[in-house]
Order: C-alpha cells, then structure tokens, then sequence
C-alpha cells in the first residue's frame, strides 16, 4: 500500500502534465524532480501538520465511547509526506487492566504484530505513527500517557504523534480532537531522568512546555465525501402528510444539540478541579518534606566539615597530622533531589481541567444570551 | 433513516410481547454504525485492481429482532468464473483479534460492494451462516455508486433457501429493513466529517480537501447562523403570505404556532432565573481564570524561587 498511496499522493501534487503520466505508470520509475525535495528516507523534513482520515475520526470516537473509562487507546497507522504525517487507520488497544505487567505487555505485542501483519495483507497501512488517548474534560496529562508518547518518541519515525480525543467536549457537539507530540527540552531531560528543580531550570520545563500541539487537519477522501454527501441529502418521505421533523428524511439530520442550554458537566468539571488541586497539594507537601529533610542532612554534613576543619586548624596549629576530610559523603547520606515531574503533570492536569471549564463558562454565557433575545424576557 | 433509495424492504410487525426469542429468528431490521460503512468504502479503495468488488465480517449485537451492525473488518477472497475463495484462516484470526479488545461483538454477517447478487453471493453467505448458527446471517450490500446510473445506498439481506433440495448455491436473498444509527455523543464527530466533506466538494477549495477542527466557540457561532438564517427565511415566508403575494400553507402555519408556543415557556429562564444562572456563570468563569493563572504562577515559581536559594 505503501508504494500506491506515495504515487496516488504525489499525482495529487504534481502540476498538470506530469501527473497525467505518473498514475498509468509502474511505481518504480524514476521519482520526478519536483517531489524529490519530498523523499525523505531519513525522516528530515520536520512535521508541520498531522491529517488525519474519516475512517480514523469515527474509529477512535467509537472506541472512546465504548471503552468504560477513559483508557480506551490504540495505534494509529499511515505515512508522512513531506512534512504532514497522513493518518490513514487505526486500531484499538485491549485495555491491560490487573494481571502482572510482563504477560500483559507480551500479549499486546503479539496482539499488535498479528494485526499489523493482517493488516497488511488486505493492502492497508502498516506502519505505526504514533497512538491515540480519550481523555474527558481535557486533562490528558498523566504518566502513562508520557511514558508511551516517550517510547513511541524513540522508536518511530519522527517520533510519533498522540492524538487526543476528548470525550466530555465531543458530546457537547464539537468533536475535539488534537494532536501532540513531546518537546525536545521534555526529552532530554526525561532522557536523563532528571526532573529536579535545576533540571527543571535548565530546560525552561512548565507544563506547557512538555507537550507542544501539531496542527491537525481532517480529511475525507473523494468516496467517502461523495458517500456523505448521499447520506446527509434529504429526501421526501414516503409517509403522506409526515409531521414537520419526518417530512424530509436523510441520513444524517442535521442537528443543534450544541445549543442545549443544559450545564450538567459543570458539577463534575469543579470537581475534578478540586480532586486534582488536593492530589497536586499532597504532592507538594512531599516534596517539602522531602525538601526539608535534604536541607538537614546537608547542615548536618556542613556542620560536620567546618567542625572538623576547626578540629584540623587546631591539630595544625599544634604540629599534628590533619585528619582526612573526605568521608562525609559516606557518613551523609544525602537524599537525591525529588522528581519534580509528578506535581508538574497535576498541575498540568488542573490547569487543563480549568480550561474546558472557562471553555464551557464562555459557550453557556452566548447561549445564555441567546435563548434570553429569543424568548424576549 | 434510511440508507438510500426507497427499497422494497419487508417491515415484518414485531411479535407480541412476552414472546421468548428464539434463537435462530430472522432478524427484522438492521442498524449499522459509521465506521461499519466507513471501513467498507476504505476497504473498496484499497482493493487490488483485479477485483470487482470486496468482502468483509461484520461484527455486531443482536438484540431481540433487530441486528445491530458495530464493526466491519476486511477480508481477503478471490472469485474467478470457475470458483469463489474465502481465507477463512484470515477471518478467523482477525476475528480472535478484534474479539479481544471487543468481546461483545460477535459475527452477525458479511458484507460486499456493489449491489451484485449472485451464486458466489449464496455460497459466500452459507459459509457465514455456518458461522453465526445458530442464528441468521445478515449480508450488507454497499453499493459506493461510483458506477454510472447507480446511486450509492445500502441495503441489508437475510437469506432463505430455495428449490427442493437445499443446495448452498441456491438461496433467495430478503431485503431488511437498515438504517444509520449511532450514539448521539457521536454526532459532532459525524457533523465534523459531513462538514468536512462538504467543504471539500465544493470547488473553490477543492484543492485543501481538509478542515481544522474548530472550537467551541466557532461551532456555536455556526449553529447560531444556520438558526438565525432559518428565522428569516420564516419571516419572509410569512411576510410573503400576509402581503398576499403567496398563498399560506396551512400545515406550515400549523407547525410555526406548535414551536412558537413550546417558546414561550422556557422553564429556568425567567428572569430572577436568568440573572441567577447569569451569576453562577460569571462566578464559574472568574474561578477557571483564577485557577488557571494560580496554577501558571505556581509553575513558574518553581522554577525560579529555588534558583536564588
């Protein structure tokens, strides 16, 4: 499949002339001046835009909301061209839940090899370019989350992509979909496990530098348009004298459920916000102590020294031998400097789920407005 | 909603109530999910050029009567004059597969494109019925239209033997009753599609067959529009008809007094109401800044209070 999309892709871009012969063509000729700039073996055009397909929007909205919780997840497969990363399929992830972690894990390796090798077979794409995560009310932020991103991140090609699908926002009536992928400041450090608070400095680390958006586009193919465009048509309806909401039958009716005035989300939104303030509180108040407990030890040792270099003054002083002043790493124990990646992630996570609730604040005030001019209160 | 042309479609009446389902009844309607239909036409894109038209498993629930079509999932299979193949290890294996991360969805049919029925039709049906049994195997037919004078739709089919003898190549196909369904949670993924879609047809932007997903705000300023534009196209309706130059519909003007009517009393919206809810929604947004800015704060101080220490 690989060899037909490329082609299919690179007639698409070709000015006129030349694409009349590109397609009749075998694919092994020659590549065409104008695309060589495209070829990229080395994956180093950077990725400007993430497209993803319909097949892959309704699969992923699908799993997402049939998955109990919000662990639902999968793969996504397709191909860069020049510089956009064309998602073309995907599939779901069983969801690993108990069990010991090392049977869980070679079970989802071989689940995923036997799926990419039948899917190969029936001429889809095969090559995994990144994986995709359903969230609810925005917070995505969370270990496993980066952990994967941060696999995926040294395996793939380009590093791969996460694509976020909120589910909360998708039922309010707009289908939210993004897609991330990790900065380079995040990868170095976590490269290096290293999140302590100079670490942090030093890689100008908040969390909203950990992650950085990738424009997306959605794309339906010619079929698949034209097949819509049959469903969403209305056509008369075969029942005589049809009320106003069956006269015409289609499809897909169009719908005005995002003007639902209803703001049942809201209660549960405040109170993720307040869960994750008191988990990102915990987290903090461990911190201190554990900061705390290393400022101790390190008067303790810097008391120790300056008693012994009182202690060798004096030895000198009186002609004698200095003692040795190395072991105070060893008497010490000095504790290494807690990962500040833990309390970064909650607050990511709180400042996310304050985001869809001003998002959601914002959208019920215009509806407020609205149903007040209309009802003429 | 129907999926397509008018179809000559058997709507056989439900039985009584307190009839037990036996298994092994013919399904009386079908309902197929998008990405169903979705992974067709992907199949269909991506067939070899040597054939006419592909196969596929359809996973699904049954319920009492109607068969509830979730998934699809292609297969490989090869028809010449002389014979029909089906690799069934195929089918099996990925049915294993989608069966782990699904257990509910079981194998309720096959599909194809194009709306040829034929003997290879009756023979691949007879290996899927083999494989529901007892129950009825369902067949999807999905005709892409991208044929001249045939227009795209679906149809659905049971099957019944015919003929004397009981032959696997003899079987007369029934047409069901189907229909699009899908979880209202999922409709804004499907209206950003058929936008997207709509977009792309039409010529000036031909060229960037993609949209981005937009925000909330965006989305609601749309269906604000596509309302507030309906409202003056009844007003010049009904304009038209008080000037005389139109001849009024009744019916219409049966329908405007029903929805005006249910207008008026807008529950929680009077106006100690609405300055209430008015309130709770300032007080609601002011608190998300707060957080938000608290949170922005405290990140930053991280970093630079125990830069001077």
């Amino acid at each position: 499949m690989a060899a037909t999309s490329m082609a299919a892709a690179l007639a698409a871009s070709l000015p006129a002339p030349q694409a009349a012969s590109v397609p009749a063509a075998p694919t092994y000729e020659a590549i065409p001046a104008s695309m060589s700039k495209a070829v990229d073996i080395e994956a180093e055009i950077p990725l400007t835009c993430v497209q993803i397909d319909g097949l892959v929007v309704t699969k992923i909205l699908k799993h997402s909301r049939e998955a109990s919780s919000t662990t639902a997840h999968g793969l996504l497969l397709g191909l860069d061209l020049d510089g956009t990363l064309e998602i073309s399929n995907s599939f779901p992830l069983p969801n690993h839940a108990g069990d010991d972690d090392d049977k869980t894990s070679k079970s989802i390796a071989r689940y995923q090899a036997s799926m990419l090798r039948s899917l190969k077979e029936v001429q889809a794409d095969d090559s995994v370019v990144g994986f995709y995560q359903a969230t609810t009310l925005g917070a995505f932020f969370n270990q496993s989350l980066i952990d994967s991103q941060a696999i995926h991140q040294d395996r793939l090609r380009h590093g791969g992509v996460v694509i976020v699908h909120d589910l909360s926002q998708t039922a309010q009536g707009n289908a939210y979909f993004r897609a991330f992928r990790l900065t380079n400041a995040f990868l170095d450090a976590y490269k290096k496990a290293n999140f302590s608070t100079t670490s942090l400095i030093s890689h100008r680390l908040t969390f909203s530098t950990i992650l950085e958006e990738i424009p997306l586009k959605i794309r339906t193919n010619a079929l698949l348009s034209s097949f819509l465009g049959t469903l969403a048509e209305p056509s008369p309806s075969s029942v005589q004298n049809a009320p106003p909401e069956s006269a015409t039958t289609s499809a897909i009716t169009p719908s005005f459920s995002n003007l639902d005035l209803g703001t049942a989300g809201l209660a549960r939104n405040l109170e993720q916000i307040i869960e994750s303030i008191d988990a990102y509180r915990t987290e903090e108040g461990n911190l201190a102590y554990l900061g705390r407990q290393i400022g101790r030890e390190k008067a303790r040792a810097e008391a120790y020294i300056s008693k012994r270099k009182e202690e060798n003054a004096a030895r000198i002083a009186q002609g004698l031998a200095p003692l040795p002043e190395e072991d105070v790493q060893r008497l010490f124990k000095i504790p290494a400097e807690p990962s500040r990646l833990e309390s970064t992630l909650l607050l990511g996570q709180v400042d996310a789920f304050a985001k869809s609730l001003e998002g959601s604040a914002s959208t019920g005030l215009v509806k407020m407005y609205a149903a007040k001019a209309s009802s003429g209160i | 909603m129907p999926l397509g042309p008018s179809s000559s479609a058997i709507h056989i009446q439900a039985t009584p109530a307190g009839a037990s389902p036996a298994p092994g009844r013919t399904p009386t309607a079908v309902t197929i999910h998008p990405v169903a239909l979705f992974s067709i036409l992907d199949h269909y894109l991506r067939r070899k050029d040597d054939q006419d038209r592909v196969i596929g498993t359809l996973l699904g629930v049954r319920s009492n009567k109607t068969v509830e079509v979730r998934s699809s999932f292609a297969v490989l299979h090869s028809e010449t004059s002389e014979q029909v193949a089906v690799d069934m290890e195929y089918h099996r294996t990925m049915y294993e597969l989608h069966h782990k991360v699904n257990p509910k969805e079981v194998i309720v049919g096959w599909y194809s494109t194009g709306s040829n029925l034929n003997t290879y039709s009756a023979l691949i049906q007879n290996f899927y019925s083999q494989e529901t049994a007892p129950h009825q195997a369902v067949h999807v037919a999905l005709n892409t239209g991208i044929e001249e004078g045939e227009q795209a739709g679906v149809k659905a089919y049971v099957s019944s033997p015919v003929g004397v003898f009981p032959k696997p190549e003899n079987c007369v196909f029934v047409p069901v009753p189907c229909e699009l369904r899908f979880h209202p949670a999922e409709r804004s993924g499907i209206d950003l599609l058929t936008s997207t879609a709509a977009h792309s047809s039409s010529p000036t932007t031909s060229s960037h067959p993609t949209a981005l997903p937009t925000t909330d705000l965006e989305v609601l300023e749309r269906s604000i529009e596509s309302v507030s534009l309906m409202l003056d196209r009844v007003l010049a309706y009904v304009r038209s008809v008080l000037a005389g130059e139109r001849k009024g519909d009744p019916a219409v003007g049966r329908y405007l007094m029903d929805t005006l009517g249910a207008g008026i009393g807008t529950g929680d919206l009077e106006k100690g109401g609405f300055n209430a809810s008015l309130q709770d929604t300032l007080m609601v947004s002011y608190l998300a800044n707060l957080v938000r800015s608290q949170a922005e704060v405290s990140s930053r101080l991280a970093l630079t209070t125990l830069s001077y220490s």
